[in-house]
């Protein structure tokens, strides 16, 4: 019984009471520092108290799909961009106007959603690996790299598939994904997964792995470089959305004007990820330092029929 | 009696109800019931559906085969002899189970991939067998044996001593004693046992998840992570699927009783006599080797290898010494991003787990073993299925049940609903384990009661109670150890804010640092373990 009790107290002084009404609920995919920073930061400007969860945009789409008869979250902050434009589409969002947005470039805002911040795909190589340093894509493809290449899966990260999308645009596009297959290239999962074994040295290089995630294991001192690959890449914004079943609007718009301010943005550039205000010093190659190569929006049927054929060209079931 | 029906009503029943509901009306989460079973046409003619259902099988079956090859040997030398230091090896195999079976895997990538531990080492990598379906067999088979082992060798602990003693009266030897009369009987025990790590087995995303893509060895729960995770999410086709899920553990759950109901097992009765059957002798040193041996595998060199990583500055500096370093326990104690409240709230919440695990569990056991209640089996049966639910599918299920404003009071996004979540997917363990305990539990004591002139509750309290709380106390250490970890229901149902361990590593892990996750999970292995120790001291578990 005593030990009943000791839990029982200890369960009740670990677990926060429930949410009050007046707090602001954000859902956020990306850097769990990002998220505890901004809320901090937001919670000392405003007086008001901010709830984070934070997890993979999968795991914060699933929560928001499931959540849908009784929404909780007020604020999302999302690592892809098609899901604020789906989103919009279906209604979901509130319109509103950041005043700090002023400086964002226009391709990372619209009327419904403006991006926190944004990471480029590049060649993450291990400069330890004895292959020779990539410089484009088409590198990964040559015969050094045979057994030595990872890719995140672009059914699952979005950004994964804009370099898909936009290295095919040109039809012959394919024939690099062909030598890629023909290379054993693997592609185990998401970002995380593919890293980590180029990290350990099992494989040599990334194709396409979010820059942020690179360059922060490269400052902590892994043998690693991140290489934005001549022939150009992607950029994946992080667009930040307010729910149209908000309660606390007011609030919700707050916290976005803030993420987007000096201060908001150093915290973004502090994560290695680009701001997405042009004025705001990045701790990493900015815009003009990274070439892009377009990407038009991909319908859902374009998108399900480029996935397909990355599948049926890499063997994957 | 009613009160574990309204029980395993709330936490069980509600839950798989809405994951039924949602698996007939896709529009369920916008509190719609219109177009039911649109999907169910898509979902069943999908050209992969056969392929994953025939590999679910098989990974069932073959962790299930291992788990029998693993476990059977051990908990005979565990439970019929004098074995020495029983109670540390009970407490090395609790150790996997700290483990979140994701956490595990990786572990093993990072062994025995090219260029990893093993290789930096010994000098040999064996990434090919790693990622096929048997390298997938044995990292689930290690992991989930002591499933097994736990029921079994206390099952053999339990009625071997006054078996032995009736073959010998008969002049039977110990071996004839033991192959006629001590392991049918422990057949019930044993398949109890593999009905979990059956239902585990299917259920388990993480290792077939970070193992077999690279194979394209892919599973049901593969296929329904898919669904919860790749925009669109797909809520009504991964229902669906959980739902086949389901059916399979069902299926399972009905072999095993028909088998099981074959064998009366009731056989301790009166007294019960306290001591080894067979004396090891010289046979003493081959008994420890093996067990260490098992040790080496299943616990040694997958939490070796979580050690290093965590005590590695770099991951790309290798296992070298001017790689050692302290920074990954530094950010944990420093508790900058929350890694030691993330210890505390899944500390308790274990804690409350496996007190609310354990009487819940113990009382279904009770009804569906010694009552004559109607509906007796639809409690032992409904106690199994959260098992074969994906994590996440129930955490879906409780989302749609409790995050309703028709509730007069909060549950989810409070604490509450976790707790809820951990109970429903741990119950098992209490109900296999104390029913196998009290089938064991002759009626004749009951009657000897009775004549003594005990009513029901001093039946359970003097009688009863005593005789099953090792199977008891072994199984809420089990749900302790396993809350303390729990990934997949966790990262979807903790109220926003709160943080677990499993949560903290899993980011960590996502925003490619792995040492700082791999330190938070040494932290918590050790301190687990402390706690476990302390209270099987406390409770004199491994005293027989």
């Amino acid at each position: 019984m005593k030990l009943l009790s000791t839990l029982a107290l200890a369960a009740a002084l670990a677990l926060p009471a429930a949410a009050q009404a007046q707090t602001l609920t954000v859902y956020t995919a990306g850097p769990a520092n990002l998220a505890k920073t901004l809320s901090e930061g937001f919670e000392k400007l405003s007086g008001s108290k901010v709830n984070v969860f934070q997890g993979t945009t999968g795991q914060v789409m699933a929560r928001l799909a499931a959540e849908k008869s009784n929404p909780q979250a007020d604020v999302l902050i999302s690592a892809s961009w098609d899901t604020a434009v789906d989103l919009k589409a279906r209604g979901e969002l509130l319109a509103f106007d950041a005043p700090n947005a002023a400086a964002v470039p226009a391709n990372l805002k619209d009327s419904h959603y403006v991006a926190q911040g944004a990471a480029a795909l590049a060649i993450v190589w291990n400069s330890k690996s004895g292959k020779p340093r990539p410089v484009d894509w088409a590198d990964l493809a040559k015969a050094d790299y045979k057994d030595a290449v990872t890719m995140p899966d672009p059914a699952s990260s979005g950004a994964a598939f804009g370099l898909v999308s936009g290295l095919t645009k040109s039809g012959t596009g394919w024939k690099v994904f062909e030598d890629l297959k023909a290379n054993n290239m693997i592609v185990p999962g998401a970002n995380a997964q593919a890293l980590n074994p180029v990290m350990q040295g099992a494989k040599a290089a990334v194709m396409g792995a979010a820059d942020y995630i690179a360059l922060d294991a490269k400052a902590n001192g892994e043998s690693v470089e991140v290489i934005y690959p001549a022939s150009g890449t992607v950029l994946e914004a992080r667009p930040a959305m307010i729910f149209k079943t908000t309660k606390n609007e007011a609030a919700a718009k707050a916290f976005i004007n803030y993420m987007l301010s000096d201060e908001g943005q150093k915290l973004v550039a502090d994560t290695y990820l680009l701001p997405s205000r042009a004025d705001v010093a990045a701790k990493r190659p900015g815009y003009k330092d990274i070439k892009l190569m377009e990407v038009a929006d991909a319908t859902p049927q374009q998108r399900a029929d480029i996935l397909a054929r990355f599948k049926t060209t890499l063997g994957l079931k | 009696m009613g009160a574990s029906l309204i029980g395993l009503a709330l936490v069980v029943a509600l839950p798989l109800l809405f994951v039924l509901l949602q698996a007939v009306f896709p529009a369920l989460p916008s509190e719609s019931f219109r177009t039911p079973f649109a999907h169910w046409a898509e979902v069943a003619t999908d050209s992969r559906l056969p392929g994953l259902l025939a590999n679910t099988l098989l990974l069932g079956v073959g962790v299930c085969l291992l788990c029998v090859v693993l476990a059977l040997p051990l908990s005979l030398l565990r439970g019929l002899t004098d074995l020495p230091a029983g109670g540390l090896w009970d407490l090395l195999f609790l150790i996997p189970f700290m483990l979140p079976p994701y956490i595990g895997a990786f572990a093993w990538v990072l062994s025995l991939q090219p260029r990893g531990y093993s290789s930096q080492l010994f000098g040999f990598s064996a990434g090919d067998f790693l990622f096929s379906p048997a390298g997938i067999v044995a990292v689930m088979g290690l992991h989930l044996f002591p499933v097994v082992y736990f029921a079994l060798s206390r099952t053999l602990a339990a009625i071997g001593p006054r078996f032995a003693d009736i073959g010998r009266v008969c002049g039977a030897t110990p071996a004839y004693a033991l192959l006629r009369t001590i392991l049918p009987l422990s057949i019930p025990a044993l398949l109890g046992g593999l009905l979990l790590v059956f239902a585990l087995t299917i259920e388990e995303y993480g290792t077939p998840a970070a193992l077999g893509r690279r194979s394209q060895f892919l599973v049901l729960v593969t296929s329904i992570e898919e669904k919860l995770a790749e925009w669109p999410i797909d809520l009504p086709g991964a229902a669906l699927l959980s739902v086949v899920l389901m059916l399979l553990a069902l299926g399972a759950f009905l072999l095993q009783h028909v088998v099981a109901s074959r064998h009366p097992v009731a056989s301790v009765g009166g007294k019960h006599t306290a001591r080894a059957v067979f004396a090891l002798g010289p046979w003493k040193g081959p008994a420890v080797v093996l067990f260490a041996l098992v040790t080496l595998f299943a616990v040694i060199l997958p939490v070796g290898a979580v050690t290093a990583t965590a005590f590695s500055k770099t991951l790309s500096g290798s296992l070298a010494w001017d790689n050692f370093g302290w920074r990954h326990f530094d950010a944990v104690f420093s508790n900058r991003s929350g890694a030691l409240d993330a210890l505390l709230n899944s500390l308790a919440l274990a804690g409350v787990a496996a007190l609310g695990a354990g009487l819940l569990g113990g009382l279904a056991a009770f009804v569906s073993v010694r009552s004559q209640m109607h509906g007796r089996r639809l409690v032992d049966g409904l106690s199994i299925l959260p098992t074969a639910l994906p994590g996440m599918v129930l955490a879906v299920g409780l989302i749609l049940a409790w995050n309703r404003s028709w509730w007069p009071f909060p549950v989810y996004n409070t604490p509450i609903v976790l707790l809820l979540a951990y109970v429903a997917l741990l119950l098992p363990y209490p109900v296999r384990y104390v029913s196998a305990g009290l089938r064991q539990i002759g009626p004749s004591l009951d009657d000897a009661a009775r004549v003594s002139g005990a009513g029901p509750f001093r039946l359970f309290r003097r009688i009863l109670l005593p005789l099953v709380a090792p199977h008891f106390l072994v199984a809420m250490l089990m749900v302790f150890a396993i809350a303390s970890r729990e990934l997949v229901a966790s990262v979807m149902l903790a109220p926003s804010g709160l943080k677990t361990v499993s949560t903290f590593v899993f980011n960590q892990f996502a925003q490619g640092s792995p040492g700082a996750g791999m330190a938070l999970s040494v932290v918590a292995i050790f301190s687990t373990s402390a706690i476990l120790v302390l209270l099987a001291r406390l409770w004199r578990v491994d005293a027989r």
